[in-house]
């Protein structure tokens, strides 16, 4: 083989190679042809060799022409396998293609009498031009040899053969030129082709051209004008022509024309056959699919569960099983079931990349928007600002369709028994809709089924043992099943047999009473079966179940038999051995006998085992024959169909007797409606509705409530009513708070089952109810029945304009209430928006233990396979936190473990504690851990019930319970807090107004210019008040303005009756009155008038900070003097809550300065003085500190609390009596001091958090008329315009928070019996003996508890059982208990002193009014000067309320007859006339008797505490108890008690006196009501007792409780301090 | 156990349509985040320039967290309304911005943008005010696909915020 032809062989291998893929068929063919052409001139044996020479230029031109399209390719191709090549190349051939010209100039320039070589030039040239990608690919060929090798051989092996000699051959001559691998040698290859193919043959390159030209005359057409395309942009436009020139030179010598090549269709299919594998559509049978011998087995009809598959074209599943069986038939792609094995759906139920929507389509839901209309801010609705949350209106729509009652007093017995087959029939149909029976016998069957199959071995490939053991499942669930069924079936066959028995009782009782009361008809249709077939049916049913009974008792048999071989084994071996025994004694009986006992006891006797019997066939068919006798419907027998139908008449009125036409004229006067209350407050009613003759009330009303916020509960209360009388409840029914998904339209009507426990009995043929009655004559057989009946009824949430639906955000839900609805179902245990939150549903359903494989399931398991596996179908792409765990740099406990996070935390919260700390410290290590104890103590404490501090139980509760009650009001005030109103934060000053009235009179305070200088008449500047928040500890002072005093009680001389006045015990004072000794108190007139009878002084005590003004004389004293006190804020917390809470008392004491002469010695008495100063206590004032923070100032005169016995002091009144001083002042008699009393700076009150509030609260609903409720608003704002100052009360909220009309607190009550008793003759006494019980329940501020937020009025009982309450609470209880003595009694309504605003109560005696303060009980004339009540607001009687329309309103200067209209405005007037208003009060209130025993340990434990107190209070001194005194003491209390501390005074003096003798004594016993330990400790400090320092003194402290009913103590405290004289 | 305080202050808001303008506020964190002191969401006053055209809340901030984690480093999310001459409210804009996470102070400036709505809806606000808003407000600091929104540029929220960080170091971030 020359090197010319293999050369071409190798371009030609290069085409082969880059076409193969597609034509290897083709070219094969093509090859075989041109060898079946050649093959006559050549001969046999020859053929190898000559193929090549032709199948080398054959292909050549077969392909050349894809060779010049593939240029493109090959360059395309170059960069991939050699990258550096196609620049190169291309620079190499543009460079070859000039030097080519140049050459060609060269030579035509040369002589011709050069080398023939350079003729020789033209003739390869075109070849070579013809197509230069030829040479492109040489050169590419050149470079890749290895590449050639690689190469897949798809060849014929001759071919194969042939192209590795080439190769090789080519590898040889290639690798001498190409010393660097990659260049590009296109003229090396030039002149190596050109110089060595020199001795070409001519014959054969022509062939080759021929066959080219024919080829492209053949299929390949087309692909030539993009080969010349290509040329054209590879070429100068010149050397194109050139190129074109040679070509149409040389087409003749190479181009032959050849035939198309063409192959038949027929030929065609043929190889695609061979090569291609199409498989059928047609459907592939089953057993091709499976094992052999098995047969297909259908889980599903096993009873299993299997999942949806997805959804294929049939076609497209038989291509598919096709190409299984064909590909791959060994891997098991078949099912049991012959099918495809699928998942329940492998495809994703969403798409990962949602697709994109055109503008203006439906968006997702997280990017929703809402067009919302430019809204007005209600400010006072939002507290807080969310981001973009719809706040307010949200709907729940209540469907109340109807009411039956299933049972009603009014039924009759027929009712009784129509209600009974109803219900029963109600059943039937259930179970008929269900048929359970028919399902489990069906699953039976397929489980029978599922044995057959299994117990024939036609599945060999499956281990014998896990058939076995499916088998052993099956068979327990056989018999589960069956087990099941036969229950189903024998309860239907029950029922159906209970129906009847009704239905015939019915019958017989229609029949015996002559008339009928229902239309109900039971008809019982017979439905005919094929009674061969059934009764079949039947039998195998029967024979089956032997069977597997059969079976069962021999497996148990066999199973015990094994037991007994082996018990019967073990027997023998016993037997055996004791044989050998026995044996063995014999032979021991030989020998010495003793060894006998010595032998060990004989082992037990094991028993010879007893074979168990093996199973009768016949016993067994008789126990089944049995059960389904008893269970089943015997074959052939009908089935009985039960139809109820109401097609029966009833009788009329006039045919029936008496009795019945009584009992329905009853129920045609009853009447039957139903109250919605929400969250417990009635929102609505439906309207009154007959009771039909069916028991059956329609409404078919629609309620829609508006609400604010998640319900709690929905109730519906069924009230019914007789003729007129008024409605009596019947029973509630609760219904269940709607999901989030059920809203309107598509939520179910549902029936809630009611029943009542009322027990009614009717003279008539009405049953009655929860009364017992018999169908029998003699009364046997009783039955019970309630009234019960059901509601049908719908829940659901409105759905707004625009389809959303109206319901809260969960937030608000309260989760607590929604744990006990968990478990029952996914969605309602953790909230449809709780689907979000797949973990949670994914929790709860490993919880309840989810069957995954019910289908009910299977959207959900899927929902949570997919939640789970970590992609949740809210597309949650911002996963910031999915590697949380692995980048924290602490863990939560050590976080949660800081200590300054935590106080810093609770300092945020506000807590209490923690409120006001300024400073928290950096570093944990400086917190002290003890910080926290206080703050986990009452964490803990919250529910455990403190007996410490408050020792008896009632009232620890009560207090704990106030606690509470305060807490979550503070709480609520802690909320409102954080939400200003414009006051608060920007201070406006008012623009002065010339025409407006009030402060800003530009005009008036121009005339005040003019006004006369009155310095005499000095008047208190306004000062300018201050805003609480930049306060600090000691910017706040208290100054208190003592000016004077009234009536202070005198000394009285120390009576000598028993006693020679010692010297040293003399007081100074006593030194210098005149006749001291034989003077009884009631003489004192004879003192000589300016002696000094008392020397007081008064101590204010605040916050334990003491300051005394100086010492003034007599008992008419003018000190004049302002005290100064520091205020400390609790906490340093100086904001308006705090402030408001601050329960301290201003104690303002008066004392008397008595100086004692100490000198010893009586000579020295002209030289010194040795004096010793004791004070005495005369009496106290306590102003709360709230009512001088609220009222910003105090000014007054107050009434002084002076203990009904004060020793060696007396009251002067007497003396005022008898020279007729003051006739109004003898009325209420004690001393009085004036006072002015007000903070600097003046702090602004928190008003407006209370208007704030009470706004607020506004807001929950009331049960009031709405009517009554504009009235009383339109009133109250008619008062505020006359009178701006007076308070006029008309409505007050309750202590849930509803407002009620103020009338309908006032009722008379029964005060306690025993205090009625005490005084029966006596009225008066009475009347005071009550306002004493009334005061003597603990006063405790609404201010303090509720800090600033609202008065909450309670209703008595509430009041009594509490045991705490403010003014209000205490006149309403006080003047509902005058109302119920007969009295004529109002609330008053006004302002007093101290307390600011309050509520009195007026009484009409017989001629004149009283004034009762309700707190202390005391009473005032109305032309009392020292009555606290300053101003007369308004009077409320239990029907009316009367606006104080009168120009003055002091109590002194008004007129209380309510009837004249000009002096009063009353409410309710002939245009509104009183509705009769029920009252909020109980009808009675129910005292129970005060455990004595208890309060006489209270008693005991009040008076070791006060002693310990006092001993506390002493640290440097000793504290001696005179426990003589003591008890003379403690006799005494009880004696005060009863007297209520009145006229015991003289008595008391001369007993002590009597009994200590010896001593000089001084002391006082204080009258308190019981709340707490604390103030009665906070009492005795005030005293000052404990301050005598004098060596000798000695105490004595006795305490006395005295119970009234309903735990009300009244606690007597005696202290005394006593100095021995002698 | 790091702690980081914000402080700083919501300047105020350039380049919106309407003058009367006020701003919600809002601080979104991960869970990694606990809020020691201080309040997470608020709402400035409403502020009408009356010279030059930006309005100024200068409404403070003062947060102080603790982490463990850098995770879900503070977010603010603004929500910038108008206010008209009747007193009605109208959404203008919502913004997002990341809180720095380098201490010192940073002026930040907040771009807005909010929902277009459809050409009713852009004609009703034209008219009648209102506009579209989100329905659920998390949008707007929160990856969701946005990219089906068709929204409105809206002015610019200048903030003024003071980074204190401390502890982090501790835990191997420098700052």
């Amino acid at each position: 083989m020359n090197p010319k032809e293999e050369k071409v062989k190798i371009i030609a291998e290069e085409f082969t190679e880059n076409e193969e893929d597609a034509a290897v068929g083709r070219r094969k063919k093509k090859v075989q042809r041109q060898q079946r052409k050649k093959q006559p001139p050549t001969a046999g044996p020859e053929e190898m060799v000559s193929e090549n020479p032709h199948l080398g230029p054959q292909q050549e031109p077969g392909q050349e022409e894809p060779k010049t399209h593939l240029l493109s390719t090959t360059a395309r191709r170059g960069p991939r396998s050699l990258p550096p090549i196609p620049s190169a190349s291309r620079t190499g051939f543009a460079e070859f293609s000039m030097r080519e010209r140049m050459r060609e100039k060269l030579q035509a320039a040369r002589s011709k009498a050069e080398s023939a070589l350079l003729q020789e030039i033209p003739t390869p040239r075109p070849r070579r031009l013809r197509s230069p990608s030829e040479r492109e690919s040489e050169t590419e060929f050149g470079t890749e040899p290895g590449k050639e090798v690689r190469r897949t051989q798809q060849e014929d092996d001759s071919q194969n053969y042939s192209k590795v000699k080439f190769h090789d051959s080519a590898r040889k001559i290639k690798s001498k030129p190409q010393v660097p691998p990659g260049f590009p040698s296109p003229e090396e290859a030039y002149n190596f082709f050109t110089f060595n193919f020199d001795p070409e043959p001519e014959e054969e390159r022509s062939e080759e051209e021929k066959a080219g030209a024919k080829t492209r005359g053949g299929a390949d057409q087309e692909a030539v004008s993009p080969g010349q395309q290509d040329e054209e942009e590879l070429l100068d436009g010149r050397e194109a022509e050139d190129l074109l020139l040679g070509l149409e030179h040389m087409a003749d010598d190479f181009v032959a024309i050849r035939p198309a090549e063409y192959e038949s269709v027929h030929r065609w299919l043929q190889k695609e056959k061979e090569m291609l594998f199409v498989p059928s559509r047609l459907t592939v049978p089953t057993y091709k699919k499976l094992p052999e011998n098995v047969q297909p087995r259908f889980l599903e009809d096993e009873g299993l569960y299997i999942g949806a598959r997805p959804e294929v074209a049939r076609t497209t599943g038989n291509i598919m099983e096709n190409r299984l069986l064909v590909q791959e038939p060994e891997r098991g792609w078949f099912g049991d079931d012959g099918r495809i094995l699928a998942l329940p759906s492998p495809i994703k139920p969403f798409p990962s990349r949602p697709p994109v929507l055109p503008p203006g389509q439906s968006t997702a839901a997280e990017l929703e928007t809402l067009y919302k209309k430019a809204v007005k801010y209600v400010h006072r609705s939002q507290h807080m600002i969310g981001s973009g949350d719809p706040s307010g209106n949200f709907q729940v729509d209540i469907d109340i369709s109807g009411l039956i009652f299933t049972h009603h007093p009014c039924f009759s017995r027929e009712h009784v028994l129509a209600a009974k087959l109803a219900q029963l029939y109600d059943q039937y149909l259930a179970r008929h809709q269900r048929n359970k029976a028919k399902f489990l016998t069906d699953k039976l069957h397929a489980l029978r089924n599922a044995v057959q199959t299994g117990l024939n071995p036609e599945k060999p490939q499956q281990s014998l043992e896990t058939t076995q053991k499916t088998i052993k499942e099956y068979k327990a669930e056989i018999w589960q099943t069956r087990r099941l069924r036969d229950a189903e079936q024998e309860k239907d066959r029950t029922l159906l047999k209970t129906i009847i028995k009704v239905w015939k009782e019915m019958k017989s009782l229609r029949e015996f009473q002559r008339f009928t009361n229902t239309p109900l008809k039971l008809v019982l249709r017979k439905e005919k079966v094929d009674q061969k077939a059934d009764e079949e049916a039947f039998e195998a049913e029967i024979q089956a179940e032997i069977s597997e009974l059969l079976e069962e008792h021999r497996e148990e048999y066999e199973q015990k038999m094994e037991e007994y071989r082996a018990a019967h084994q073990q027997w023998k071996a016993w037997k055996r051995a004791q044989r050998a025994r026995k044996k063995k004694k014999k032979h021991a009986a030989e020998e010495p006998p003793d060894e006998e006992t010595e032998e060990a006891p004989p082992e037990e006797d094991p028993g010879k085992p007893v074979p168990p019997e093996p199973t009768d066939r016949a016993v067994l068919e008789q126990q089944v024959r049995e059960r389904a006798a008893q269970s089943r419907r015997r074959p052939g027998e009908p089935t009985l169909v039960p139809e109820l139908s109401l097609a029966g008449s009833v009788t009329p009125n006039d045919q029936c007797p008496r009795v019945e036409v009584l009992r329905r004229e009853d129920v045609r006067r009853r009447s039957v409606y139903l109250k919605v209350l929400f969250n417990n407050k009635e929102v609505s009613r439906t309207v009154s509705r007959q009771l039909g003759a069916d028991f059956r009330v329609h409404f078919g009303q629609i309620f829609n409530l508006q609400i604010f916020n998640w319900p709690e509960s929905l109730t519906l209360q069924v009230y019914e009513t007789v003729g007129h009388s008024s409605a009596t409840l019947l029973a509630e029914v609760f219904l269940p708070i709607p999901e989030t998904t059920v809203v309107t339209g598509r939520a179910p009507i549902e029936e809630v089952e009611f029943s009542s426990n009322q027990h009614v009995t009717l003279d008539h043929e009405g049953v009655g109810s929860g009364v017992p009655f018999s169908f029998e004559a003699d009364g046997s057989n009783q039955l019970i029945l309630m009234t019960s009946g059901k509601v049908s009824h719908s829940v659901a949430w409105a759905i707004g304009e625009n389809g959303i639906p109206l319901i809260p955000p969960l937030s608000q839900q309260n989760i607590g209430f929604r744990s006990a609805l968990k478990r029952a179902d996914a969605i309602s245990s953790i909230g449809t928006s709780g689907l979000a939150d797949m973990k949670k549903l994914a929790k709860w359903a490993t919880e309840s233990k989810l069957d995954p494989n019910d289908p009910n399931n299977a959207p959900l398991m899927q929902l949570i396979s997919v939640a789970t596996s970590g992609e949740s179908y809210v597309p949650d792409f911002f996963r910031l936190e999915q590697l949380q765990q692995e980048f924290n740099f602490v863990s939560d406990e050590e976080l949660n473990r800081s200590k300054r996070f935590r106080l810093l935390q609770l300092r945020n919260q506000e807590v209490p504690e923690f409120r006001n700390y300024k400073q928290i410290p950096v570093y944990d290590r400086e917190i002290m851990e003890k910080v926290f104890q206080d703050y986990e103590k009452r964490l803990r404490d919250r529910n455990v019930i403190e007996t410490k501090d408050h020792i008896d139980t009632h009232r620890a509760t009560v207090a704990k319970y106030l606690q509470q009650v305060r807490e979550s009001v503070i709480n609520r005030f802690l909320i409102a807090k954080h939400h200003f109103l414009l006051t608060d934060l920007v201070v406006e000053e008012e623009v002065p107004n010339i025409s407006s009235e009030g402060s800003g009179i530009l005009g008036l305070s121009l005339f005040k210019l003019a006004e006369q200088k009155r310095p005499l008449r000095p008047r208190r500047k306004g000062r300018k008040k201050v805003t609480a928040q930049s306060l600090s500890d000691g910017d706040v002072k208290l100054l208190v303005n003592i000016i004077r005093a009234y009536d202070i009680p005198v000394r009285t001389p120390t009576p000598s009756k028993f006693q020679q006045p010692s010297r040293t015990s003399r007081t100074f004072v006593e030194k210098h009155a005149a006749s001291p000794s034989t003077h009884s108190p009631t003489h004192s007139a004879d003192y000589p008038l300016g002696q000094v009878l008392v020397r007081p002084f008064v101590e204010v005590s605040f916050q334990r900070t003491i300051c005394h003004t100086t010492t003034a004389e007599g008992p008419n004293p003018s000190w004049n003097e302002e005290l100064e006190l520091p205020f400390r804020a609790p906490n340093g917390d100086y904001s308006t809550a705090s402030l408001q809470s601050v329960k301290d008392d201003v104690f303002i004491n008066i004392f008397d300065e008595v100086l004692y002469d100490v000198l010893e010695d009586d000579r020295e008495r002209g030289r010194g003085i040795h004096t010793r100063i004791e004070r005495h206590w005369l009496g106290c004032v306590k102003i709360p500190f709230s009512t001088i923070y609220f009222q910003s100032r105090i000014d007054g005169t107050f009434k002084i609390d002076i203990p009904p016995v004060l020793l060696g002091y007396s009251k002067e009144r007497s003396m005022m009596i008898e020279r007729g001083f003051d006739s109004v002042r003898s009325l209420s008699e004690g001393s009085y001091i004036t006072l002015f009393i007000t903070m600097e700076p003046q702090l602004v009150p928190g008003e407006s958090v209370r208007e704030k509030m009470s706004v607020m609260l506004k807001k929950f609903d009331s049960q009031e008329d709405e009517k009554l409720l504009q009235a009383a608003e339109k009133f109250q704002a008619e008062c505020a315009l006359k009178f701006p100052n007076r308070q006029c009360l008309t409505t007050v909220t309750d202590i849930s928070g509803k407002t009620v009309f103020i009338t309908r607190y006032l009722r008379p009550l029964n005060p306690p019996e025993e205090l009625l008793t005490v005084y029966p003759s006596n009225p008066q006494a009475t009347a005071e003996l009550v306002a004493r019980y009334v005061s003597l329940i603990p006063f405790l501020p609404d201010t303090v508890s509720f800090a600033g937020i609202c008065d909450l009025w309670s209703t008595s009982d509430q009041f009594l059982d509490l045991l705490a309450g403010d003014e209000e609470e205490h006149a309403v209880l006080l003047c509902n208990y005058f109302l119920s003595l007969g009295k004529k009694a109002w609330l008053v309504m006004g302002s007093a002193i101290p307390e600011g605003a309050t509520a009195y109560v007026l009484t009409w005696e017989q001629n004149h009014y009283l004034i009762w303060n309700p707190c202390s009980g005391h009473f005032y004339g109305q032309f009392d000067t020292f009555c606290p009540l300053k101003s007369v607001g308004c009077l409320i009687g239990p029907d009316n309320v009367w606006f104080n329309i009168q120009q003055y309103d002091s109590p002194l200067r008004i007129n209380f007859d309510v009837t004249k209209p000009k002096l009063w405005k009353s409410f309710f007037s002939r245009s509104l006339p009183y509705p009769g208003l029920s009252s909020v009060q109980p009808e009675e209130l129910i005292y129970q008797c005060t455990d004595k025993a208890a309060a006489a340990e209270l008693q005991d434990r009040i008076e070791k505490i006060l002693k310990e107190k006092i001993m506390d209070w002493r640290p440097r001194h000793l504290t001696r108890w005179n426990r003589y005194c003591t008890s003379t003491l403690r006799h005494f209390l009880p004696l005060l008690e009863r007297s209520q501390g009145e006229d015991v005074e003289d008595d008391h003096r001369a007993e002590l006196l009597k009994q200590l003798g010896d001593y000089r004594f001084s002391g006082f016993p204080l009258h308190m009501a019981y709340s707490e330990v604390k103030p009665l400790i906070e009492a005795v400090y005030s005293t000052g007792v404990h301050n005598i320092d004098v060596p000798n003194v000695e105490f004595a402290l006795a305490v006395y409780i005295h119970p009234y009913p309903k735990n009300v103590l009244s606690v007597w405290i005696y202290v005394a301090s006593l100095i021995r004289s002698r | 156990m790091a702690e980081v305080h914000v402080i700083g202050q919501i300047m105020g808001a350039t380049g919106f349509s309407e003058s009367s303008l006020f701003c919600k506020w809002g601080i979104h964190t991960g869970a990694a985040w606990k809020l020691l002191s201080g309040v997470r969401e608020g709402q400035t006053q409403v502020d009408t320039p009356q010279v030059g055209d930006m309005a100024y809340w200068s409404h403070p901030i003062d947060l102080h967290f603790a982490t463990k984690g850098l995770q879900g480093w503070p977010r603010l999310h603004l929500q910038v309304w108008s206010q008209d001459g009747f007193g009605r409210c109208q959404l203008e804009g919502y913004g997002f911005c990341h809180v720095p996470s380098s201490p010192g102070t940073h002026q930040l400036q907040c771009p807005t943008w909010r929902p277009l709505g459809s050409w009713r809806e852009q004609l009703a606000r034209v008219f009648v005010g209102g506009g579209p808003q989100l329905l659920h407000g998390d949008t707007i600091y929160s990856g969701a696909d946005r990219y089906r929104l068709h929204t409105a540029a809206g002015g610019t929220v200048h903030l003024e915020l003071g980074l204190l960080l401390r502890h982090f170091d501790r835990y191997g971030v420098e700052c």
